[in-house]
């Protein structure tokens, strides 16, 4: 069953590697919150860290149905076409993002040394993710892509710490959810404040700010 | 195993720290007082506030410096005293001038800094421990390249702050552009603060291991000695020629130094805790009457709101104190007796004769040389002094401020005064001071005290028979001279004496613009010394016709070949490769992600690796 999941979130980072509207990307960042989310209830009711529940709630309440909505709604209200503007082509993507789960694989190796395979997989996949994340962030030329990529990365970073500690501190999570939360609308009002001043959510216009 | 940062505040009070903590409160209280009344004239109330509080600071930091027994707190003290004069020199933020010396000096003086990092964690890596004690002992064993190393580095780092050739480059920006209680207090005795480090980290701690280390620092005090003063001697602004000259002084300092770290290695420690007291009495002596020379250069920009001194002259009719302690100041500069720095450079020249008398081989040859430097080096010191003296306050006017000068008030020639009369009783107390600071430096030698008076070392190469005694060749100097101008006044006495206008030369319709300049007066050194200042003419005329000039446009320059031929092409090629470097500066948030992804990726398969 975790191994399902696992692999679910690794689908959907692929899919969201090789997305080509703003729409499409949104949503896949829901259903890989969702697998988040399940998995962190499948933890819980193992029954080792009875925190867990609220955390998958909390991730219930903030990844999958809050921070999209406001994705949603900016993507709506700033009115720009769906294109995600590709400095490398889907296909492409998707190549480099096998080569980089590759890199995962072997980067997991390193650090998980000896331990039980189902480790190394989270690990991978939890590196993929952080990996994916960051190429997102890099090739995409919509400043809505850079914050999906940071979220996804972030989701990597949950999953790692969940999968080698059984979870951060209850009150670390509160934090980082918070933070996420913070960052989102942050990043969403710079987005709509660049679309003002520039008609583009096109972060490689920005280079015209340079002295 | 000690704990490495046990930072308690522990301070060393031995007579080393407590003779450098008394020559900073010598100079800074004078200084402190001359600054109500010179703040006062130039800034608002609140600058003066922020000035008073980073004076006081200035002070204490310095103090630090010299009183902690902990490198560590050392170094916190070292960069705070940096931080804090930064600040005092660029005091004048709206001049443009302030803010590039304030720039040049911060670089460089953090370039010092940080040869001093590197030499204490070097000498930490092998001692395991911050504190002065541990390491002195810890460091006894050390092996003799690694303390080698250490030497250079220190000697770099505290060479920078203290200004010897070539690393003196900030010092002649720096010190004129800070208001003039504060350069009298760098120039007086921050720069000191690096001897204190050379005495206390080299001398102390680290031991003279080779012979070529005394030389070194004698070799290189001989340069800053003649290119401070040849630099001196080229430069107009009354500051600025001071500032050099502290690059001379400290020349002069660091030979007595030097020759004290030779004479320790070859084991003869009298000539050495001579030498060393000679050292420490031109220190004190310096900054007592360099500091007094900027006071008075900060009097006469007060009155006449410049420093040129080609736009000043005839100040000493306006300004009769100010020229009074201004010439003290120049004489005892210039070494004349009985002003105190005659007693430490005749003690500098007389250390270098015995030990050129006591060594043998080369050294003999290179102790005498040592000593024509140091002579000349008097001789170049008297010609500027004639000059900045001369130039600055006698003749007639040279511009309308100079004319309407008048003399400062109390505060400021109270501040004045006590310098100039420690200058005073610095060189006619001589005898007794000498043996106070001779106790000084025995006990930093670790060796017992020499009991000796001036007499003791004589110039005396025989050991037997006839001798010249130094104080009896003085006493018939001075009675011959007193009888020659006796008998002059004698015959020539009675004739009658006729006041003129100044310098008019017999013809009654000379204006200030047909006197002598300064750059008149240096143009025999500036030919003299041409193959190392190069010096460069611009002319420029503009002719009305064939036959008619308008205007006629004469400049004299001359080279300064460290900044040009060293400081400029280094920082021609850190800029260089900063223009390189900028092609990766796209304003792309793009790439600047990518960098990190390339980083973090190269940072793994490294960790891979190993």
């Amino acid at each position: 069953m975790e191994l399902f999941i696992v692999l679910g979130l690794l689908a959907t980072a692929y899919a969201m590697v090789s997305a080509k509207r703003v729409s499409t990307l949104i949503g896949n960042f829901r259903l890989q919150a969702l697998f988040l989310c399940i998995l962190t209830l499948i933890e819980a009711t193992k029954g080792n860290h009875p925190g867990l529940y609220s955390v998958s709630i909390l991730i219930f309440a903030i990844k999958v149905i809050i921070i999209p909505l406001i994705l949603f709604r900016i993507s709506e209200e700033i009115k720009v076409n769906e294109n995600l503007g590709f400095f490398i082509p889907p296909l492409l993507s998707l190549i480099i993002a096998l080569i980089l789960t590759y890199f995962s694989w072997v980067l997991a190796g390193m650090v998980f040394t000896g331990q039980e395979t189902m480790l190394k997989i989270f690990g991978t996949v939890s590196f993929s993710m952080m990996f994916l994340g960051f190429f997102i962030m890099i090739f995409r030329m919509k400043a809505l892509a850079q914050v999906i990529g940071l979220l996804a990365m972030e989701n990597g970073i949950f999953l790692l710490a969940s999968a080698s500690s059984g979870g951060m501190p209850f009150l670390v999570e509160i934090a980082v959810f918070f933070d996420v939360f913070i960052g989102v609308i942050i990043l969403g009002l710079f987005v709509y404040r660049i679309n003002q001043l520039f008609t583009s959510i096109d972060v490689s216009k920005l280079n015209r700010l340079k002295g | 195993m000690l704990n490495p940062l046990n930072l308690g505040l522990s301070l060393i009070f031995d007579p080393l720290s407590i003779f450098f903590q008394a020559v900073i409160i010598l100079i800074a209280v004078p200084a402190f007082i001359y600054s109500f009344e010179y703040l006062k004239a130039h800034y608002s109330s609140k600058k003066i506030i922020l000035g008073q509080v980073l004076f006081v600071l200035f002070i204490v930091s310095m103090l630090a410096v010299v009183s902690v027994s902990n490198v560590f707190m050392f170094l916190i003290a070292w960069e705070l005293m940096s931080l804090i004069s930064y600040f005092l020199v660029t005091f004048d933020s709206e001049q443009e001038k302030s803010i590039q010396a304030g720039t040049i000096y911060i670089v460089m003086t953090h370039i010092g800094t940080a040869f001093l990092i590197a030499a204490f964690f070097l000498m930490y890596k092998y001692c395991g421990s911050f504190d002065f004690s541990v390491i002195k002992t810890m460091l006894s064993s050390m092996p003799g390249t690694e303390k080698n190393i250490i030497f250079l580095l220190l000697l770099i780092g505290f060479g920078t702050k203290a200004g010897i050739v070539p690393l003196h480059i900030w010092l002649p920006y720096a010190h004129p552009q800070a208001p003039s209680h504060v350069s009298c207090l760098m120039s007086g005795v921050m720069i000191k603060t690096a001897i204190y480090g050379i005495i206390r980290f080299i001398i102390c701690m680290l031991g003279v291991s080779s012979l070529w280390w005394g030389e070194l620092v004698i070799v290189l005090a001989a340069i800053s000695c003649l290119v401070g003063v040849i630099y001196a001697l080229m430069e107009h602004d009354l500051k600025t020629l001071l500032a050099y000259h502290s690059v001379e002084n400290i020349g002069i300092i660091l030979l007595g130094i030097g020759s004290s770290m030779l004479f320790i290695k070859l084991g003869l420690i009298p000539l050495a805790i001579l030498a060393m007291c000679a050292g420490l009495y031109h220190l004190v002596n310096h900054a007592v009457f360099k500091g007094l020379l900027f006071l008075c250069a900060g009097s006469v920009y007060n009155a006449t709101g410049t420093r040129d001194m080609e736009k000043l002259g005839g100040l000493i009719k306006k300004m009769p104190w100010t020229s009074a302690y201004f010439l003290t100041g120049s004489m005892a500069i210039s070494a004349l007796p009985p002003l105190n720095g005659f007693v430490s450079e005749w003690l500098t020249l007389i250390v270098l004769f015995l030990g050129a008398l006591a060594v043998t081989g080369g050294l003999k040859l290179f102790l005498c040389l040592t000593a024509a430097i140091l002579a000349l080096t008097g001789g170049l010191a008297a010609a500027c002094f004639v000059k900045a003296f001369g130039i600055t306050f006698l003749a007639k006017p040279r511009s309308v401020k100079a004319e309407s000068a008048k003399e400062c008030g109390t505060s400021m020639n109270l501040g004045m005064g006590i310098l100039a009369f420690m200058t005073v009783a610095l060189g006619i107390g001589a005898a007794y001071f000498i043996r106070i600071i001779a106790a000084v430096s025995a006990n930093t030698l670790g060796a017992e005290t020499l009991d000796f008076t001036l007499n003791n070392f004589i110039l005396n190469p025989l050991g037997k028979g006839t001798y010249l005694s130094t104080p009896l060749i003085s006493i018939v100097f001075i009675s011959v001279m007193g009888i020659t101008l006796f008998s002059l006044y004698l015959f020539l006495g009675k004739s009658k004496v006729s006041a003129g206008p100044t310098w008019d030369c017999g013809y009654y319709k000379l204006t200030s613009r047909n006197e002598y300049t300064a750059t008149g007066f240096s143009k025999p050194f500036r030919l003299a010394f041409s193959f190392f200042l190069l010096p460069y003419k611009k002319l420029q005329k503009i002719k009305e016709s064939h036959y008619h000039i308008k205007s006629f446009r004469y400049e004299t320059h001359t080279t300064k070949i460290f900044r040009k031929y060293f400081y400029e092409n280094l920082l021609g090629g850190v800029f260089n490769t900063a223009k390189y470097m900028r092609g990766i500066q796209t304003g792309s948030i793009h790439l600047y992600l990518g960098y990190i992804l390339i980083t973090v990726i190269i940072l793994l398969i490294f960790m891979g690796r190993f």
